[in-house]
């Protein structure tokens, strides 16, 4: 190429327009940066006369555009929460439900936001007395901002809408494989607007009673409001509907059923966790209160990491296997014990917290296995029970260095939640006790009133052939996997009258 | 002699139909997933909302291999346990075997049962 060069520069023409060339460059090139500094010197010279005037923004007025944002990304990752429970659900499942387990999570889902925006929001968190609420129905007269948050009002309810869509989830888990369609939409109504939205009022509501007791009931992130809640009316709606078909319990000398996908499974159970990095961290409604998001976080982690670890221990020495459902469910027990007690306890405190919780969710499902009620995934253990357990471990082991937080940052003017083990006494762990004891009486009655009221009206549970041949088939006209296997080849579209004869 | 006893049933049908013939002394016996149709044919399912006459339902296909005595008594047992009395429940079959080996040990007919 070079040789090409020097032979070419040789040629009188090809010099020529070589330097033609190169001189055309150059002077391009100076008219280009010419033309920066030009403009480089004007621009500079008008922002230097504007030096003195204060910014149009003040940082104080980033501080609800900020907060508002961290909620509304936390309120994606609870929404991104419904991938996993529909992934662990059907991968709990069998087979032929899966289209079924599906279904319920995306329609649950939709008819939430319907519900949640027609009356939902507005008995759970609408001024009211100490029972529900009652304003904002169909978010009429909404202000800019929810209350002392400072958070955008519809952005709060985008928030609150995915944590109740979170508990009528739940609900479904303890179900699968033999409520019919229409049962599940029936009682979800329930559950999106009335029992969930109720009981959220007496905790997280303006003057709610559970909140505004002489020492206020706490559960931060919704161990309570949502996980107790959820799990109990998931037993409600196992007890109302019976075992499936062919269900042999532990001492008649069966066992679970077992799933179809044990993957779709595990990833389900992955993105619940970290769908619980909105749940919980999310919780604070304000990135001002950096220390306590961060706090949060940590503590979620390491509760989920021991609920792991010890809830595969737990089986091994049972059974010489390392468990994978048990694993998944471990994780899962750690994650909903450190919903209420997140903000207040220690890293060590959560690793003990999520580490009981994961022995408490085996024994659990051991003691529902006992009574003969046939919960194909766990929820009640798992929701219910560790909900229970987390509610109560903030009575234990909150460090009384924490308040709560507020739009600026960390708020201490309420005071500090310390726990019996920290030398706060009783008074908190009593305020735990009877929050727990009486939402998980109160829905425990509800919910088997409105589950037992729907079975009486034979619309719960489908007919047996229905749920032999499979939900999937006779409900939703078709089953989850190769359902071209089916159709194709000498199956064709019935309306073309080709194959009405076979 | 050997026969090969094969069996079509409903999916659900399948465990009790195993115990039976378990309680019934049977070793071994073979299961594949099948799809297939018979008289049952005809079933209209949906996807996305339009509508197919499915001609293919899922069932289960049960082999095993008994010494010709025996023959009878499966019959018997695979008939009572995987019976709804419904259309579907499927069809039994018989053929002859001429050879059975089994591979661990050479063993050769009723032998290797």
């Amino acid at each position: 190429m070079i040789k090409r060069f020097i032979g070419g520069m040789k040629e009188r023409d090809s010099r020529r327009y070589f330097f033609t060339y190169l001189g055309g460059k150059m002077i391009g090139t100076m008219a280009v940066l010419a033309l920066m500094l030009g403009l480089a010197w004007y621009v500079g010279g008008r922002a230097g006369a504007q030096e003195v005037e204060t910014p149009l923004t003040a940082a104080a007025d980033l501080i609800n555009p900020v907060n508002t944002l961290w909620v509304l990304v936390a309120a994606f990752l609870v929404f991104f929460m419904q991938a996993g429970f529909m992934m662990l659900e059907a991968g709990f499942a069998r087979t032929r439900e899966t289209v079924n387990v599906l279904m319920e999570c995306i329609v649950d889902t939709a008819m939430c936001g319907i519900l949640f925006w027609a009356v939902g929001f507005a008995f759970m968190f609408g001024e009211g007395n100490g029972w529900i609420g009652h304003q904002f129905f169909f978010l009429s007269d909404a202000p800019a901002t929810y209350g002392t948050t400072g958070v955008a009002f519809l952005a709060f309810w985008v928030f609150q809408f995915a944590f109740a869509d979170t508990a009528s989830t739940i609900v479904s888990g303890a179900m699968v494989g033999r409520t019919s369609f229409k049962g599940d939409l029936i009682y979800s109504v329930g559950v999106s607007a009335i029992i969930y939205p109720i009981v959220g009022h007496w905790i997280w509501g303006p003057g709610g009673w559970l909140a505004t007791m002489d020492t206020p009931f706490r559960d931060f992130a919704g161990s309570t409001v949502v996980h107790t809640v959820g799990g109990v009316l998931a037993l409600t709606g196992a007890i109302a509907l019976g075992p499936r078909i062919g269900r042999k319990f532990k001492r008649d000398g069966g066992g679970f059923m077992v799933g179809h996908d044990m993957t779709i499974a595990a990833v389900g159970g992955i993105i619940l966790w970290f769908g619980w990095y909105g749940f919980n961290p999310g919780s604070t409604l304000s990135a001002m209160d950096f220390e306590g998001v961060g706090r949060v976080a940590a503590n979620t982690t390491l509760a989920a990491c021991a609920g792991a670890l010890v809830g595969i221990a737990f089986m091994y020495i049972r059974t010489k296997k390392w468990d994978p459902g048990i694993t998944i469910n471990g994780f899962l027990a750690g994650l909903v014990a450190i919903t209420a007690p997140c903000y207040w306890v220690s890293p060590l405190g959560a690793i003990i917290i999520g580490g009981v919780a994961a022995i408490i969710c085996v024994l659990a499902i051991d003691v529902i296995e006992w009574f003969r009620v046939d919960d194909p995934i766990g929820a009640v253990a798992v929701h219910g029970v560790c909900g229970i357990f987390g509610t109560i471990a903030v009575g234990l082991f909150a460090t009384g260095d924490f308040g709560i937080p507020g739009a600026t940052g960390a708020d201490l003017s309420t005071g500090t939640v310390t726990g019996l083990f920290y030398g706060g006494g009783t008074d908190q762990l009593v305020s735990q006790l009877i929050g727990s004891a009486v939402v998980t009486g109160i829905v425990l009655v509800a919910g088997l009133a409105m589950m037992y009221a729907i079975h009486g009206t034979k619309q719960l549970r489908v007919p047996a052939d229905i749920e032999l041949e499979g939900i999937d088939i006779h409900e939703h006209g078709g089953s989850a996997y190769h359902p071209e296997f089916a159709f194709t080849g000498t199956g064709v579209p019935a309306t073309s009258g080709a194959s009405k004869e076979a | 002699m050997l026969k090969l006893v094969t069996a079509i049933l409903k999916p659900h049908k399948f465990d009790d139909v195993k115990e039976a013939l378990k309680k019934d002394g049977i070793t071994g016996l073979t299961v594949t997933e099948v799809k297939g149709f018979g008289r049952q044919g005809g079933k209209t399912e949906t996807f996305r909302g339009s509508e197919y006459t499915v001609e293919l339902l899922p069932k289960i296909k049960l082999e095993l291999i008994v010494d010709e005595a025996q023959v009878a008594k499966a019959i018997e047992t695979i008939t009572a346990a995987g019976q709804t009395g419904k259309i579907g429940d499927g069809k039994i079959w018989v053929l002859g075997v001429d050879e059975l080996v089994r591979i661990r040990t050479s063993e050769t007919g009723v032998e290797a049962i």
